[in-house]
């Protein structure tokens, strides 16, 4: 359910964006999903089918690229990947890191006609 | 042959749902409104906690109640018999609601003599996180059964709370619920969180709790 709700938000988002820019119609979407995001890459994916049906892109295709979490430790600076270690700092343990890179869920393009 | 063209985007997937809750947010800074989403998982208490509520803020101010279900009217029912506006909301098995959900929420319940209106979103940690709703403020309910460190696996939720109750105080006895850990979980996701433990059953802390409310409220309404 969660994945289709923001199918859903995404579907609204790209059909401003085909308004403003004076596009007809979505062949593909491309996705950059953040490991952090809460969202699981292949879910969209498989939900897909189920959110387009009926609204203007149902024929539209969607890819979706996964962007690392990468996070920095709060105490001791060190960067790492957070999926790797287990949102756990390898080299103090530490637990409160400021999120770098893939914490959000973003349209990289779409290719119109 | 048919020309092809990428458009670069690069905007959040939740750009046009951010945008009408911006407006709504707008319209009822005009209207004085105040708005306040609440969320929580299902079952810690958010109806009971809104009845508490509606008894300390009834007299001094007139509020409207939006209940959110996927199905069913029950707490509807439990509000109405309160004697404040209330409508119920479906939302046709998603389980958060949007900003355009929230707008027609609000149409249907007439904000001409309302200064609170409280939207009572899904029951759901995840989905209700992700989308703002248009409210002035967010408020969760994270009860004492569902353990202390709650704030550690629904990060994004804690994230956009501008304050957390804590209820059923009254049963900590009976849980290993470490009131000062839950805190410090609570700060590690969100500093700026204010926290307030209830029981909405036996009353305790709802003052602090209508106190807070009865501010935003005021400020609200009186900043131009």
């Amino acid at each position: 359910m969660h994945e289709l709700g923001i199918l859903d938000a995404m579907i609204h988002t790209i059909e401003d964006v085909v308004r403003e820019e004076g596009a007809e119609e979505v062949e593909r979407i491309v996705l950059d999903v953040g490991e952090l995001s809460g969202v699981v890459p292949r879910y969209l994916e498989e939900c897909w089918p189920a959110a387009r049906y009926k609204t203007s892109m149902e024929e539209t295709e969607l890819e979706v690229c996964v962007v690392p979490g990468i996070v920095k430790c709060r105490d001791c600076g060190r960067i790492f990947n957070a999926m790797e270690y287990d949102m756990r700092c390898p080299k103090c343990e530490g637990q409160q890191m400021e999120i770098l890179s893939g914490n959000d869920l973003m349209i990289k393009e779409i290719l119109c006609k | 042959m048919e020309a092809f063209r990428t458009i670069e985007v690069k905007r959040s997937i939740f750009d046009n749902n951010d945008r009408q809750a911006e407006q709504l947010r707008r319209e009822l800074k005009e209207k004085r409104v105040f708005l306040l989403n609440l969320m929580s998982s299902p079952g810690s208490g958010k109806t009971t906690t809104l009845q508490r509520t509606i008894e300390a803020l009834k007299e001094e101010l007139k509020i409207g109640i939006m209940e959110a279900d996927i199905d069913s009217d029950v707490d509807a029912r439990t509000i109405e018999n309160m004697g404040v506006k209330v409508i119920q909301l479906h939302t046709g098995g998603m389980c958060h609601l949007d900003a355009d959900m929230t707008r027609q929420g609000l149409d249907a319940m007439g904000t001409g003599s309302v200064d609170l209106a409280v939207l009572e979103n899904v029951g759901n940690l995840v989905c209700p996180a992700e989308f703002d709703t248009g409210a002035v403020k967010n408020a969760m309910i994270l009860s004492v059964p569902e353990g202390d460190d709650k704030p550690l696996k629904y990060p994004l939720m804690f994230s956009v709370c501008d304050v957390v109750l804590i209820n059923k105080i009254d049963v900590m006895p009976y849980f290993d619920f470490d009131l000062e850990k839950c805190r410090e979980n609570i700060r590690l996701r969100n500093p700026e969180a204010k926290v307030i433990p209830i029981s909405a059953k036996t009353g305790e802390g709802v003052d602090a709790w209508a106190d807070w409310l009865r501010t935003e409220v005021n400020t609200w309404r009186e900043a131009r």
